[in-house]
């Protein structure tokens, strides 16, 4: 019944370690490793291995085979990274697939994914090298992401001024947007613009002959720099101009004078250009004059075939022959 | 060579201990199963251990759930994820917070307790009277103690996972403006079996162990007032540990059937 | 005295053995009780006494050696077998040993709540045991209510609630004050002459043994040392005999 002290410590002893070996049967069972299954090394290189650490896991075509063994630094840009993978993928495994490194989520950690290639090659010996690629970090993919979203932020919020002003009325914009008058005398005046700006380019354009006319190497400013006798008689012919050009100014004054009084309607001119009235008389008398001459044609007509005056008739256009005739020749002659 | 001596010979004693208590141990499954059933004795303890805990728990709970929601918003609200905080705070408590820690609260409490009063009754020769009078104080005393702990220990620890959440709840309302009724439907969308049901089948386990502990170093108390407090004072030490033993296995062992 | 010469003793034991690793405290020790006597143990602490009525209820495992009660050895007897044979023992602990968390009711119902027979009169049972005590009004008392002699007579009480054949007394004077102690050894008393029980006392308090026994038996080293009336050992030359005397 009683249990000795020996059998009591040998108990406990047995206790623990079964506690001890059941705890790292499960660790493993949990873990899926295979503890005493064969497994075989293989390696690739990589520039970069982006916080790869030992035990991360390695995929083929998205099934865990392994798991990462061991980062060796060759140089200061090749990283060897063995990989441990599981005899029983071996066989499907190539020689020309491919090592990538990247992460396992936005935030988990890294993972090594081995992709098969199309291409037709033998199978992987254990310790054979696989070709690598690098990928884009996140950290780098997030870092462009983050300047993208810079821009953007500031271009919304330009963007939301600009709308919110536009919404408020405020601006031309705006005003062009919310008022259809004014949108047609703008467009109106633009076309103005337009004609003005053309005028005003035709107008350059002679401006520009007359400039380049007058740039020769005597031009008034060479003279007036260089020569100061010249420039004296410069300066008197500019007093002179400045008179003549007050006398210019005069005419023109009484040339406005006249246009102004022709405007109000004083003098003979002006009269015959404003009076519609008189215009309209002076068109039907036209008219008129010009009936009466078609109907006195035809009397004459009439007068012809008349037998009292065929003779004179026919007299007169034996003149009118003769006269033909003689232009014909006079016309020859002058030939 | 003296503190060698000492290795040994604490080595020895702890193995010994060890080896008791799986004697212990077995000695409560032979008879467990075997008539005379302590009913009345076993719903008296469990009224001691559950009813008479429930303040303790509750309130570890309500602060735990507090603490924890308080502590874990501004990592989430880092990461702009406050809206996962009832779905993280309700799993973190359910699965792993919820049974350890109200499970140590009551290995303080019931364990000790247990310790305390089967060693002083040890003490007193009360289980001597008892074994007198005819009644096996093993059956008396032990299981129905072992038994009430095993079964009352889920109840508090779904109790305490309850009070949790509803301190969660406050925190999220009152510095996240979320709605109790929108907290517990985000909860109760979170939550699966495979969460609950582990971690239920844990504190069983919890609650063997507290219970086993107790009893344990009550029953087999060395004489004197001494040893009453020692025999209550290792109970908590051995359950506390003998908790984060179950656990660490538990764990692994959800790991396998409940895929993590 | 005159029971000496009934032929069979109710409790015989016999050459009992028992050690706690390398101490022998019990070498082979032998004694009778016999019905209707009250027989004295004494010894000093840590003679062995306490060891060997606990061998006697079955506590412990004796070494080697037979107790026989009521012709029964019991260290054969099975646990059930063992219960049964407990009934006819009352046992009154050194501490009273009143369960803490139970009245005194129920205190003095645990010992029948195993015999469905008693079960159903227990009432009467409880307050005809607490009568013979003198306690019939610390029925609904908790334990740590009472005073150290009445937990004494209440365990007492519960001692005798089964009408034991045989009553052991593992110190029932310790750390009472002289009267106290008297009223328990007058009660000790009445109780043998009511219920006509054998009583096994062990004790180291001589006013008591001078009162209570028919019989002593000196414990020195483990063996039964001495045996007779008290005046027989109180007049012994022998030199631990006398020490207990002093």
């Amino acid at each position: 019944m009683k249990k000795s002290s020996s059998q009591k410590i040998s108990l406990g002893l047995f206790v623990i370690l079964s506690t001890i070996i059941l705890i790292i049967a499960l660790y493993f069972i949990g873990n899926r490793q295979n503890l005493f299954g064969k497994t075989f090394k293989i390696s690739a290189v990589f520039n970069n291995v982006n916080g790869l650490i030992l035990g991360n896991n390695v995929r083929y075509s998205g099934i865990n085979v392994g798991t990462v063994k061991n980062i060796n630094m060759i140089n200061d840009t090749t990283i060897c990274v063995d990989m441990i993978i599981e005899e029983k993928f071996l066989k499907h495994i190539k020689k020309n697939a491919v090592a990538g490194i990247s992460s396992d989520g936005l935030v988990g950690s890294m993972v090594i994914n081995i992709a098969p290639e199309k291409a037709f090659a033998a199978p992987l010996n254990p310790g054979d090298t696989i070709k690598s690629y690098s990928k884009i970090s996140t950290n780098d993919m997030l870092e462009t992401l983050n300047t993208t979203n810079d821009n953007i932020s500031l271009l919304t919020s330009d963007l939301l001024k600009i709308t919110t002003n536009i919404q408020k009325g405020k601006g031309t914009l705006a005003m062009l947007l919310n008022d259809p008058d004014l949108a047609t005398s703008l467009k109106n005046t633009i076309f103005n613009l337009q004609t003005a700006s053309k005028s005003a380019s035709n107008s350059l354009t002679e401006f520009n002959s007359i400039i380049k006319s007058i740039n020769y190497d005597e031009s008034l400013s060479a003279v007036l720099l260089s020569d100061s006798i010249a420039a004296i008689q410069m300066k008197s012919i500019i007093a002179n101009l400045d008179t003549s050009s007050f006398g210019i100014d005069s005419v023109i004054t009484n040339l406005n004078e006249l246009v102004l009084t022709i405007k109000n309607g004083n003098g003979t001119l002006n009269y015959v250009v404003n009076d519609t009235t008189l215009v309209n008389n002076i068109d039907s008398t036209v008219k008129n004059i010009k009936e009466g001459s078609i109907r006195l044609n035809e009397n004459l007509e009439a007068l012809k075939h008349n037998f009292f005056f065929r003779g004179y008739f026919k007299k007169l256009e034996r003149k009118k022959a003769k006269e033909e005739k003689n232009k014909k020749y006079k016309s020859e002659i002058n030939d | 060579m003296d503190i060698l001596l000492k290795i040994v010979e604490n080595t020895k004693i702890f193995l010994t201990e060890i080896g008791e208590l799986s004697l212990f141990a077995k000695r409560f499954f032979k008879e467990v199963f075997t008539r005379p059933f302590e009913f009345k004795e076993l719903l008296i303890q469990g009224y001691k251990m559950g009813n008479k805990s429930l303040l303790l728990v509750g309130v570890t709970g309500f602060i735990l759930g507090l603490v924890f929601t308080l502590q874990s918003r501004p990592t989430l609200m880092e990461f702009g994820a406050e809206s996962w905080m009832p779905s993280m705070v309700s799993i973190s408590i359910v699965r792993e917070l919820g049974p350890v820690i109200i499970a140590l609260i009551c290995a303080g409490k019931i364990s000790s307790g247990i310790g305390a009063e089967l060693g002083s009754m040890r003490v007193t020769e009360q289980i001597d009277a008892m074994e007198v009078s005819g009644t096996n104080p093993f059956k008396y005393l032990v299981v129905t103690r072992i038994l009430a702990a095993t079964l009352i220990l889920p109840l508090l620890i779904i109790f305490g996972d309850a009070i949790a959440l509803f301190g969660s709840a406050i925190v999220e309302n009152l510095k996240g403006d979320v709605s109790f009724q929108l907290y517990f439907n985000k909860v109760f969308n979170a939550l699966k079996f495979s969460d609950l049901i582990p971690a239920t089948l844990k504190s069983f386990f919890f609650g063997f162990a507290i219970g086993l502990v107790g009893c344990f170093k009550g029953y087999n108390c060395k004489k004197g007032t001494v040893g009453v407090g020692e025999a209550s004072n290792t109970a908590v030490v051995y359950a506390s540990m003998l908790l984060f033993i179950i656990d660490f296995i538990a764990v692994f062992i959800s790991d396998i059937f409940f895929e993590i | 005295m005159k029971n000496e010469n009934n032929i069979v003793p109710i409790l015989k034991i016999q050459n009992l053995k028992k050690s706690f690793g390398d101490n022998h405290v019990l070498n082979g020790f032998s004694m009778n009780l016999y019905e209707a006597e009250n027989l004295v143990l004494m010894g000093k602490s840590g003679s062995g006494k306490s060891v060997m009525i606990k061998c006697l209820v079955g506590l412990m495992q004796p070494d080697s050696g037979s107790i026989e009660i009521m012709g029964k050895d019991i260290t054969k007897l099975t646990q059930k077998e063992m219960n049964n044979i407990r009934t006819e023992i009352g046992f009154l602990f050194q501490g009273s040993a009143l369960y803490d968390s139970m009245t005194v009711r129920e205190n003095l119902e645990f010992p029948l709540r195993k015999f469905p027979e008693y079960v159903s009169k227990s009432e009467a049972l409880v307050i005809e045991a607490l009568e013979s005590v003198g306690l019939k009004s610390a029925i609904d008392l908790m334990p740590e209510e009472l005073s150290g002699g009445m937990k004494r007579r209440v365990a007492l009480a519960r001692a005798i609630i089964l009408r034991p054949k045989i009553i052991i007394y593992d110190e029932p004077t310790t750390g009472l004050d002289p009267i106290t102690a008297k009223e328990i050894i007058q009660l000790m008393k009445g109780i043998q002459l009511k219920f006509k029980t054998s009583s096994l006392i062990i004790t180291h308090d001589v006013d008591c043994a001078r009162v209570i026994s028919d019989r002593m038996i000196l414990l020195i080293d483990g063996i039964n040392y001495i045996e007779g009336t008290f005046k027989e050992l109180l007049n012994s030359k022998d030199k631990k005999v006398q020490e207990f005397f002093k």
